[in-house]
């Protein structure tokens, strides 16, 4: 009985979680959206972004995919070796939770990748490319 | 059994005869390792050279209890009779020594007295230089790279006397008709009239023994005691939450020692192009981790990388990897093996060297991994 409560009281707390990281997803969402003035992100536009090949930002890192894989789903590497977590929600449901993060890796790596800041739509585009993996 | 039937006499007792052997392996083995295996090799020659000095008080009780061929007192002569020696050398008069004759004794004084500054010069530079063993915590850095040269030296000069100590033998072997290798197997010398022999005196091995024990064990204790203190302008670790997090995203943490704070202070205040990524932080983050770099970097820490590294290429003064002393200890590594996984650059220290985020990088901890699927 204690046990069955307990995986009860496991499997609410996980399911709570996970509402609150999709909730944390979505504000920052919606925060995207406000900004750039839409009422929906493209799943297509942020695949396209993600295995695209550029040539205006520096050249060791021509796409995103240069260190994530083409692959969301699986693990990546930095240029020297370190582990990237995969990008996909559905096997890493932390990513994408915390607004200073996602606000940090998005000018640094845009400006790495395409020279350029990225602006709030394609930023929701490739959010929810990665929420749809 | 001399077939001859020349009746022959104990010259060489059991404990000479197995210090000489052992003796031989243990500067063997301390000199392949020094002078021809890699660096890696280095825990393999402490060992040896340890041995050597292990043998070597052994050896100095004995010869002062040991049997009468193994005395000092007995062996060891003055200039004036190493002169008298060498003048019937010349005129091919001279008498046999049963034991050491005067001008082997000098050798026999010449190469323990080499393996003893051998073995200081040793632990001087390993703890100097490696910051490691009972002398890391009172050596610099200058003094043990000016004693490792010394050391090195030594080894040198050890080598040239046994090439002569061999010599010699050969040399009296030849002179005498007798297979003095083989005495120093057999302990046995043929018996001839007007041999140089030496008083007969009484061993003392137990005494030898007990005070061998107590040496040895006060030497141990105090090798292991002061080993454990901190080492000399090793400060302990400061570890920073910020640059963990931030700096580890991406790659290994290098120890702030590895460069001068002046190269950090350029390097934080470029992040926007960071070896080819924009690595930008906010502000609190960029301030609070130079900070923590000007405190602990090089110039405030005494080991061989805070040292060597220091010297950075002016074309390229953020990386370790342009270095002219990196590039020299890399040079016959080629960039084959830096790309293939589990290393993927040769930024990458930590792949090879262990204990390469404690900033020691001590040769015995380097392995360079074999290719795995990434």
């Amino acid at each position: 009985m204690k046990k069955k409560l307990g995986i009860a009281t496991g499997a609410a707390m996980m399911i709570a979680a996970g509402v609150m990281a999709n909730g944390q997803r979505d504000a920052i969402l919606s925060g995207f959206a406000a900004e750039a003035g839409v009422s929906s992100f493209s799943v297509d536009a942020g695949r396209t972004l993600f295995l695209s090949q550029n040539t205006g930002g520096k050249e060791a890192t021509p796409s995103c995919t240069s260190c994530h894989s083409n692959n969301p789903q699986a693990q990546g590497r930095t240029r020297v070796g370190k582990v990237i977590e995969p990008m996909a929600v559905s096997v890493n449901p932390e990513r994408f939770t915390d607004p200073e993060k996602v606000e940090k890796w998005f000018r640094r790596n845009c400006t790495s990748v395409l020279g350029r800041e990225c602006t709030a739509e394609e930023k929701g585009n490739f959010m929810a490319f990665m929420m749809s993996q | 059994m001399p077939e001859t039937g020349t009746p022959t006499i104990p010259v060489w007792d059991k404990f000479i005869r197995v210090f000489h052997w052992a003796l031989v392996i243990g500067v063997s083995t301390a000199a392949v390792s020094g002078f021809l295996l890699r660096p890696t090799w280095i825990n393999l020659h402490i060992w040896a050279g340890v041995t050597a000095a292990a043998l070597l008080l052994a050896r100095v009780l004995w010869g002062i209890w040991g049997s009468k061929n193994a005395r000092f007192s007995g062996f060891v002569k003055g200039p004036h009779e190493v002169l008298t020696h060498v003048k019937e050398l010349r005129k091919g008069k001279a008498a046999r020594h049963l034991g050491h004759n005067p001008l082997g004794a000098l050798m026999i004084i010449a190469l323990l007295g080499t393996v003893f500054l051998l073995l200081l010069t040793g632990m001087a530079g390993l703890g100097g230089v490696f910051k490691t063993g009972p002398l890391g915590f009172v050596t610099d850095f200058s003094i043990g790279s000016f004693t490792l040269s010394v050391h090195y030296l030594l080894a040198i000069f050890l080598l040239v006397l046994v090439g002569l100590h061999i010599a010699g033998a050969v040399f009296e072997g030849l002179r005498t008709k007798e297979n003095l290798v083989k005495s120093m197997v057999t302990g046995e010398k043929e018996a001839r009239k007007g041999d140089h022999d030496v008083p007969e005196v009484s061993a003392r091995p137990l005494w030898v023994i007990v005070i061998f024990g107590a040496f040895m064990g006060g030497l141990v204790w105090l090798w292991i005691f002061f080993s454990a203190v901190p080492s000399f302008g090793v400060p302990a670790p400061v570890p920073n939450p910020a640059y963990a997090d931030e700096c580890s995203a991406c790659h290994m943490a290098y120890p702030p020692s590895l460069l001068p704070a002046k190269n950090w202070g350029s390097l934080m205040v470029a992040l926007d192009d960071h070896f080819g990524e924009d690595a930008s932080l906010g502000q609190a983050a960029t301030d609070e981790i130079t900070t923590w770099l000007f405190e602990n970097a090089a110039d405030s820490v005494d080991t061989k990388p805070a040292h060597v590294f220091s010297r950075t290429n002016p074309e390229a003064p953020l990386a370790i990897t342009a270095t002219p002393f990196w590039k020299n200890t890399h040079r016959n590594i080629p960039d084959a093996v830096f790309a293939r996984p589990p290393i993927y650059d040769n930024g990458n220290c930590v792949a090879c060297h262990s204990d390469a985020e404690s900033g020691a990088f001590y040769p015995a901890n380097i392995s360079i991994p074999k290719e795995t699927t990434p």
